[in-house]
């Protein structure tokens, strides 16, 4: 196995015409790391991946692996293997011919290219179908052989471009876990580009969330989920995400809806306006507190999000409790006041 | 039980075309089996004797046709081989590379299609006169290589925008280079748009005349001036000609059913984008 596989990017910007996809993108990810760019459609998180295997040129910046520059190396020669969000398999060849075709191209003999296709094939469980062409796979078997195709070269780096967005639910959370697995047993540093959440969370061991165009912030999965430094991170992060209701301070004293928030610690600051950040699950039905009003609930079985509006605005509770409220009913909220955010609505940053 | 009298009704309208268009070939097949004496009797006779006599001499004899059909095999397979070699890379790189001036030149390729070839006769017989081209094998194929070309690339660059990007992508991160990409790629799967590019350019070769009639001569003769073998001021030998005109038709026949073949799978291909996709 191959050692090292650290990946560095320095003052990334790239321009698709006029308009600017990627604003000063600088990274660290680290050796064998599952690490993840997390974003909406169009923030630039398959800009960055594209960049990295040597398919997008850059307008300024540079990429090092293994503190190598590679800026303006080819693909090929960067020792990057990497599943396409389409899987790209090639359609006239069998899934054999399709996982040889890199070994093939690296100049390796016959018999140990049967040996090798042979062996990344069982890791994905797709032995039986080798002779099959792409057309006869299901979309599972599909990945798999993009899969199979991608570690038989045994790379230093693997980048994943939405590589589970094809599939259907149940079969993403399975191949989750396989994904995690078979990157415990490679042991290559990954880069895994995903719009969803929850598939972050669950896969990397730390990941990037991307906005129009910049990093927002970096960091474990837990760390971005407790600690989100900015509004848009904390507007993005979450399922549902966290709310932000508008707040005051004065005498000290945080005020939201015209009630004060009892044993709440307010860190020094000049800011008379502010956004208060709290996570659905830290809100709280209770017999006194910040009036409120129920606009809908959503039964999602084991638990239910109760849509309150709150100062003329939606905001959202998660609760585990089965008591039924009317739709319309007047209600008042309690804030678990250890885990509110407080956010300067000008620059966005936490206080 | 509409549904039946439309599909009756569309048989018997298709049955009708394929007549208006196999009622020659036909024709000429009944001419082809009779003797010149027969073919003038009036009213025609539906009954008659047939004989191969005509097709033996379109064969062999003073009337042969043999060395003009190899002369049009020559140039059609050489125009067509040429066509190919070039307007596979021409086509990937109008359709893949970032070339200085891509679209402009796009347009050029197409814009030589737009002259009428009436009017380029006469300047060809100038230029392969000024060559010393006339009445030769390059002469000829250059001419056609001027037509067939400008379509086969543009047909070509058609196929190959359809192959999605991302698959050449992958095969560059699996080290090949552009030029295995595009043997081991790109070509296999505008199998399609090869067979179809294939079939007009040996067509358009092979059925030549007017070209043919101006640049070539007594050393090489395409046998589509052949015919003219069996028309003279005193008779028109029209069994002859029909069997003549019928062996000529052979090659392309065959050629037609091969690449068919092909053509149906390339569409196929082409139905589901990618193959591979889902």
């Amino acid at each position: 196995m191959k050692q090292n596989g650290k990946i560095e990017l320095r003052n990334i910007t790239k321009y698709y015409g006029k308009v600017k996809v990627l604003d000063n993108i600088n990274l660290e990810i680290k050796q064998n790391e599952f690490f993840a760019f997390l974003g909406p459609s169009g923030s630039g998180k398959t800009t960055t991946l594209r960049i990295l295997a040597g398919l997008e040129e850059l307008d300024q910046g540079k990429i090092f692996f293994d503190d190598l520059d590679v800026t303006n190396t080819s693909p090929g020669s960067r020792d990057i293997a990497m599943v396409f969000q389409s899987y790209a398999l090639y359609p006239h060849m069998t899934v054999y011919e399709n996982i040889s075709f890199p070994l093939k191209m690296d100049g390796i003999e016959k018999t140990e290219i049967s040996e090798l296709v042979k062996k990344s094939a069982t890791k994905v469980k797709i032995q039986h179908l080798l002779e099959r062409k792409p057309g006869q796979l299901s979309g599972g078997q599909q990945q798999r052989v993009a899969l199979a195709r991608a570690v038989v070269r045994q790379p230093k780096f693997f980048l994943l471009d939405e590589p589970l967005s094809n599939l259907d639910a149940k079969l993403r959370l399975e191949t989750r876990v396989e994904l995690k697995n078979l990157h415990k047993s490679l042991n290559v540093t990954t880069v895994y580009v995903t719009h969803d959440q929850e598939e972050a969370m669950t896969l990397a061991n730390r990941m990037a969330v991307f906005l129009k165009g910049k990093i927002m912030q970096v960091g474990t999965p837990t760390n971005i989920f407790d600690n989100p430094k900015t509004l848009e991170v904390a507007g993005f992060i979450g399922n549902p995400p966290m709310n932000l209701i508008d707040a005051e301070i004065s005498n000290k004293q945080l005020i939201i809806a015209g009630i004060k928030i009892k044993d709440y610690e307010l860190k020094e600051t000049n800011l008379k306006q502010v956004v208060a950040g709290i996570r659905p699950t830290d809100l709280n039905i209770s017999n006194e507190g910040i009036p409120a009003k129920l606009y809908l609930t959503e039964q999602l079985g084991d638990s239910s999000i109760m849509n309150l509006i709150i100062n003329n605005k939606i905001v959202k509770l998660k609760t585990m409790e089965k008591k039924q409220y009317n739709d319309g009913s007047n209600m008042f909220v309690k804030l678990n006041p250890g885990k509110i955010y407080l956010f300067d609505p000008k620059t966005g940053l936490r206080i | 039980m509409n549904k039946k009298i439309r599909d009756s009704i569309l048989t018997l309208l298709a049955t009708f075309i394929l007549l208006i268009w196999i009622l020659p070939l036909i024709w000429s097949v009944f001419v082809s089996l009779k003797s010149e004496i027969e073919v003038m009797a009036y009213p025609p006779n539906i009954f008659f004797e047939p004989t191969l006599n005509n097709f033996r001499d379109a064969i062999s004899g003073s009337l042969s046709i043999v060395s003009e059909l190899a002369d049009s095999l020559i140039i059609a397979t050489i125009t067509t081989t040429l066509t190919l070699l070039l307007s596979i890379p021409a086509a990937y790189s109008l359709a893949r590379l970032n070339l200085v001036g891509k679209k402009k030149l796009g347009f050029y390729v197409l814009a030589t299609q737009m002259i009428p070839p009436m009017g380029l006769v006469i300047p060809y017989y100038l230029i392969l006169g000024k060559f010393g081209w006339l009445d030769t094998y390059h002469g000829m194929i250059i001419v056609y290589m001027t037509f067939s070309l400008p379509f086969a690339i543009w047909l070509m660059v058609s196929f190959m925008e359809d192959i999605p990007r991302e698959m050449e992508e992958a095969a560059f991160l699996d080290k090949a280079s552009r030029v295995k990409t595009l043997l081991y790629i790109i070509i296999p799967q505008v199998k399609g748009g090869i067979a179809v590019t294939t079939l007009f350019t040996f067509m358009n070769a092979w059925n030549e005349f007017l070209f043919a009639v101006q640049l070539s001569g007594n050393k090489v003769r395409p046998v589509t001036i052949a015919m003219y073998n069996f028309v003279s001021v005193e008779q028109t030998m029209w069994a002859k000609l029909c069997a003549a005109a019928l062996i000529a038709m052979i090659p392309v026949i065959i050629i037609g059913i091969i690449g068919n073949n092909h053509i149906v799978k390339g569409l196929t291909l082409g139905a589901v984008k990618g193959g591979g996709r889902k």
